[in-house]
């Protein structure tokens, strides 16, 4: 409903409930973690562009065909009916999050999240473009000029060009990446793949250049729970209370204690590296990401003022307050139990898996037909599944309905390997023969030449109503 | 305490994004558009288009679900506020 009336009321609210973001400009930093955290950039983002381009046995190594239904992983092919792995797989993953969580905090948003991972790359190339952090201020504060347009249309630019090719890449893993890498050259690539390359592309350029902390506080559903999954023998990043406080500039060289100081020197240094814009001296917050910049640029002050490194560090709470830090606790070693029992159950099933898939479908159209002498059939479609790279000849029966004629258009039925193959079987039974209007029976494969590649699958012989009535 | 305007506009189209996602997955892992849809209705549609309008189509039921709800979330004393009475 429009109100004009009250549009300068509801907009002068707007402007109050809507607090504009202030940009935040992290400030680069150098350390252990800064390293770590590039290590892991490297490392992650090297496997998502370089692995849909390795090869196994003449295909793509790593493809999830989506159009083909079926997941390559080097020499192992997922199938629909191996939905429940994808569900193992998920257990595995949040299990392993609770795990590392309740170990170390948030050292998947720190090291290993996509958002993390892809933003530190965006202002990698927007601190060689545009400069540093006080730079950068200087130049959002300033008119626009010529320059400044220059630099930004820059940055974009090359964002633009880094986010089509993540765009191109995470396609790559759904549609084989030279195939698609050759239509990109040609500009004939199909409208579906051009829609996600783009849309991904945007994604990445939205989230990774604008967004940034935003994904993470607004956005992130894991950064809402983690409090369920942190205790105080947790490791987090902390500020020494105790030791910091008071805090206050001084001299370098002066002994704090004579001026009544703590050691820290309230430089401003750990607000100035947050990429998450708060300041870590006022306790753990949900917005810390757990990346560790402030104990970088914290313990390099703590160096060149002489002190000891550490006002800022990984530890507990447990810890901070003078106790001890209990790692094998309850929960821990409850979270790794599920995860050892659904990753060796994965492994298990994997396995031992069963190569052999049928599906029975019986025939929509009709019920049931009268042949002409004057028996019941029914028509069934089956789908064999040949899950090994070896291709197979299956001879089919049926087992479990008395007297009935299996008729079939072919001599058995060649599989390839990987493929699934439709074929289509009669079942007949003189209707005289039998007790019921619907009877439960068995469908078996078996490979010619293995016996224990075999698949049973159950189906329904139904006929006319007067049947098994006389 | 104000809600930032992303906070609201993510508040539906992520969680939205997510679930469709998931809807997705799940739906297409037991249906295959071949076998739904495509012989009689689209002949000419690929799994990947049948897939994305799907995931779509998903997005636009659970957004609308999202948006329902943040509607439904304004409080009484607010939707009270008819032109001509007096602001509080």
């Amino acid at each position: 409903m429009a109100r004009p009336s009250d549009e300068t009321a509801s907009s002068d609210i707007e402007t109050q409930l809507y607090a504009k973001r202030q940009k935040i400009y992290p400030r680069e930093v150098h350390g252990l973690f800064a390293w770590l955290r590039t290590a892991a950039v490297l490392a992650l983002l090297g496997l998502f562009y370089i692995v849909p381009w390795l090869r196994w046995d003449g295909r793509q190594a790593v493809l999830f065909d989506l159009p083909g239904r079926k997941f390559y992983l080097f020499g192992l092919t997922i199938w629909p009916q191996d939905f429940i792995y994808l569900s193992a797989l998920l257990i595995i993953a949040a299990m392993s999050l609770f795990f590392f969580t309740a170990l170390a905090g948030r050292l998947w948003c720190g090291y290993a999240c996509p958002q993390t991972v892809w933003t530190e790359v965006f202002l990698w190339i927007e601190r060689k473009i545009e400069g540093s952090r006080s730079q950068q201020m200087k130049r959002d504060k300033a008119p626009l000029n010529a320059s400044k347009f220059a630099v930004k249309a820059t940055k974009h630019a090359v964002w633009i060009v880094f986010s089509l090719w993540t765009g191109f890449t995470f396609v790559g893993f759904f549609t084989p990446i030279l195939e698609l890498g050759a239509k990109l050259l040609t500009f004939s690539t199909g409208p579906w793949e051009t829609f996600w390359v783009l849309f991904y592309g945007f994604a990445t350029y939205g989230n990774a250049g604008w967004l940034r902390e935003q994904v993470c506080i607004y956005m992130c559903p894991y950064a809402r729970f983690q409090s369920a999954m942190v205790d105080s023998n947790t490791l987090v990043i902390s500020y020494d209370t105790a030791r910091g406080e008071p805090r206050g500039p001084r001299r370098r060289g002066l002994d704090p204690s004579e001026k009544g100081l703590g050691h820290c020197i309230d430089c401003s240094i750990c607000v100035q590296v947050c990429p998450t814009g708060i300041d870590i001296r006022d306790g753990l917050q949900y917005q810390c990401i757990g990346c560790a910049a402030c104990i970088d640029g914290c313990d390099d002050v703590m160096q060149k003022m002489n002190y000891p490194k550490g006002l800022i560090r990984y530890t507990t709470q447990n810890a901070l307050a003078g106790g001890e830090t209990k790692i094998l606790r309850p929960r821990v070693i409850i979270y790794a139990a599920i995860l050892l029992v659904a990753l060796s159950a994965v492994f298990y099933g994997l396995l031992t898996r069963d190569p052999i898939g049928l599906d029975v479908i019986r025939d929509r159209n009709a019920l049931y037909r009268e042949t002409s002498d004057g028996w019941i059939e029914n028509v069934y479609t089956l789908k064999i599944l040949n899950m090994e790279e070896i291709p197979r000849v299956f001879d089919v029966d049926i087992a479990g309905i008395e007297d009935a004629r299996l008729v079939e258009d072919e001599d058995g039925v060649v599989v390839g390997g990987g493929e699934v193959v439709s074929y289509v079987v009669r079942v007949q039974v003189d209707p005289d023969e039998m007790s019921r209007q619907s009877t439960d029976f068995e469908f078996s494969v078996k490979a010619r030449d293995d016996d224990s590649r075999v698949a049973v699958e159950s189906a329904r012989f139904v006929g006319p109503r007067w049947m098994g009535e006389s | 305490m104000p809600t930032p305007l992303t906070q609201r506009i993510t508040a539906v189209l992520w969680p939205s994004f997510l679930m469709a996602g998931l809807a997705t997955v799940v739906f297409f892992a037991v249906f295959d558009p071949y076998d739904l849809v495509a012989p009689t209705w689209f002949p000419n549609l690929s799994r990947l288009g049948a897939y994305s309008i799907g995931f779509f189509l998903f997005w636009l039921l659970t957004a609308s679900s999202c948006l329902l709800t943040c509607y439904f979330q304004r409080p009484v004393n607010r939707v009270n506020r008819l032109p001509g009475r007096d602001k509080e």
